[in-house]
């Protein structure tokens, strides 16, 4: 039995919620204001796997249909913008909203095949989509395009704006902030959107699907539009992420971080760690994610602390093995992510009825 | 005409080891109704044990018959302890542990033997530039002929084994329903960790093979050629076992001829792009494969 019990909508239910957001508020003001430049770095690397989690969870989580394809989607958003701005002289924010509209068309078609077919068979769809992907952008036909295996470099956004509260942006470390807020601004449409869709009719309409296809269909759900269209939304979503992350680095190539499958692969361990269909989830996740691998790689390289005497042998950075163990075990220990588990232990403390 | 014979036998050879990767996931498909993403790096995990029990002083053949041997122990004790418990819970869930695995044995084979590593596999067979036959004007290599002979040899047992012996129609008993099968007094238990041990097991053949063509084992050798097999085993329909080998071999020498013909178009970039757009065309056009069988479902 909980220790305490709060009712909901009571002074003290506004009050605990209240202060949640200003912890998020103070955490998310800290980040630019106190952290070094490259801890900073780190956070936007974080918010960009917050957008493409958050995405697939619209998937997996609430409608579950399995994909493993999301990094195409995140490619599409890469060149797109990629294309755009190097190539035709396009402004960052307008390539941003083509590739999102160019994403949901394309994740629109590949969830077709999903209408008739379910579990692995949509996975097997999804990883031919994941590994086509890097292999249509090195093919010689789109070579005018897309630049084959070079890839396309000098996107990087140089005009940057001098907001009243921001001051004036310059330099390495400013350059750094700015694409901090950028990303923050992309998490919170990402965030919203999201919530949006499950809190409303369509979101009911995820769960019924994922729960029991059948039934939902016979509840009136129709199944065609609903799947096509989170799989178009979730798809527009991620490719944010794909601008996002070319607009910081500058260069987008067919086999970089987060284009190949194992893009896909790091989007669902961000997921499924953090804690499947919740809207909190993937933001711990993307947290520990990057947490994780920044440590171990340091910890590692120095040979120091546990995880470096652990991996003394190891000759690469150890962190996916980590979290790979780390991702097995949570399917036994807690299937529904550190989310879910700590979560599940508040309630033994507070209950809010 | 030789060019034809060349892409031909060049596509029958690596449709041979399209097939039995086929084969692995269609005998783990049936056995349990779940597609093992981690195939690929399991059988690539395997290689390199091989390659270095052969590094060790062991001869070829006897490492990869103990790499078999591993691979087998290995497969069914991943199917006890890590799939079983939580596929009680969800598809998912399965799902989820299998990624782990793919992404697991992956960085733990970049890691113990460096990334990447440039390391020199010797193949099972006579591998010199001079050690081929011409036929029809083809040169047949007779690392090629060795991987097809292999390949057939493999189909067979595994044939007689699923349709001549008793373990064999306890395998079929289970996947056509596994509750009836454990009524009647099936070991059900038994039956899948043995489902799994033997795909690992032919994986860790068809993963030396791969390498010995290659002469080096690295942490992605097998990942195109999972790719291909998901494509055979969804070409022939996920529970049939003579639809995979069909499949497996007609999509090697499709990919090649495609290769081979248009080299502008498709060449040595896209072949892969050919397997996965047989994949779309096959889900989209008819799900159940060639020889799949339609799913019956209850509400």
């Amino acid at each position: 039995m909980a220790l305490v019990t709060i009712k909901r909508n009571s002074p003290q239910h506004i009050a605990v919620r209240v202060l949640g957001v200003l912890l998020v508020v103070i955490a998310v003001l800290w980040v630019p204001t106190k952290m070094t430049t490259g801890n900073i770095d780190s956070m936007t690397n974080a918010l960009a796997l917050v957008i493409a989690a958050s995405a697939l969870n619209l998937v997996i989580g609430y409608t579950g249909l399995i994909s493993i394809g999301h990094s195409a989607f995140f490619g599409i958003g890469s060149y797109a913008t990629g294309v755009l701005v190097s190539k035709y002289g396009w402004g960052h924010g307008w390539s941003m909203i083509f590739g999102a509209l160019l994403a949901f068309v394309f994740g629109f078609i590949v969830a077709l095949p999903a209408l008739r077919i379910k579990g692995i068979y949509l996975a097997l769809v999804t990883l031919a989509v994941a590994v086509l992907f890097p292999t249509m952008m090195k093919w010689p036909k789109l070579e005018w395009l897309t630049n084959g295996a070079r890839g396309i470099s000098g996107i990087r956004y140089e005009e940057l704006p001098s907001l009243p509260f921001l001051g004036e942006l310059k330099g390495r470390d400013d350059r750094t902030v700015f694409f901090y807020w950028y990303a923050i601004m992309l998490v919170i449409i990402t965030v919203l959107v999201c919530r949006g869709i499950v809190k409303s009719r369509m979101g009911r309409a995820l769960i019924a699907i994922r729960d029991n296809e059948i039934g939902a269909e016979v509840m009136g759900v129709n199944l065609a539009t609903t799947k096509t269209l989170v799989f178009g939304v979730s798809a527009a979503l991620t490719s944010l992420a794909g601008s996002l992350s070319v607009a910081r680095t500058g260069v987008v190539t067919a086999d970089g971080a987060n284009l190949t499958l194992i893009g896909s692969i790091v989007f669902l361990v961000v997921m499924v760690v953090g804690g499947a269909a919740t809207i909190t989830g993937p933001i711990i996740g993307a947290l520990v994610y990057v947490w994780v691998d920044n440590y171990t790689r340091t910890a590692s390289a120095s040979g120091e602390g546990l995880i470096g005497w652990l991996f003394d042998w190891s000759a690469v950075s150890p962190a996916s093995i980590i979290l790979s163990v780390a991702l097995i075990v949570l399917m036994f220990v807690a299937p529904d992510g550190v989310f879910g588990l700590v979560r599940r232990l508040a309630r033994r403390v507070v209950v809010i009825k | 005409m030789s060019r034809f014979f060349q892409y031909l036998f060049d596509g029958l050879s690596s449709g041979a080891i399209y097939s039995l990767l086929a084969l692995c996931l269609v005998v783990v498909y049936r056995g349990t109704g779940y597609l093992n993403f981690a195939q690929g790096e399991m059988s690539m995990f395997c290689t390199f044990l091989v390659w270095k029990l052969n590094d060790w002083g062991m001869p070829l053949w006897l490492a990869a018959i103990s790499g078999m041997l591993i691979g087998y122990l290995g497969g069914a004790t991943v199917e006890t302890t890590l799939i079983r418990p939580v596929a009680k819970r969800s598809q998912f869930a399965v799902f989820v542990v299998a990624i782990g695995l793919f992404l697991g044995l992956n960085s733990l084979a970049g890691a113990i033997w460096g990334a990447p590593p440039q390391e020199t596999m010797p193949s099972l067979f006579p591998n010199e530039p001079d050690d081929f036959q011409r036929i029809f004007g083809a040169s047949w290599r007779y690392q090629s002929i060795g991987i097809l002979i292999v390949g057939l040899v493999v189909t067979g047992l595994l044939f007689a084994l699923f349709n001549k012996t008793r373990f064999g129609l306890a395998m079929r008993a289970v996947a056509s329903n596994a509750d009836s099968a454990r009524l009647v007094g099936v070991n059900t238990g038994r039956v899948l960790a043995a489902s799994w041990g033997l795909a690992a097991a032919i994986g860790a053949l068809a993963g030396t093979m791969v390498a010995g063509t290659t002469g080096e084992v690295v942490p992605g050798l097998m990942f195109s050629y999972f790719v291909y097999a998901s494509a055979a085993a969804t070409l022939g329909g996920f529970d049939s076992l003579g639809g995979a080998v069909i499949a497996g071999l007609t999509i090697g020498v499709v990919e090649n001829m495609a290769a081979g013909y248009a080299p502008k178009w498709i060449g040595q970039e896209m072949r892969l792009g050919v397997a996965l757009l047989i994949i779309l065309g096959v889900l989209l056009i008819k799900p159940t494969g060639l020889f799949g069988e339609q799913k019956v479902s209850r509400v």
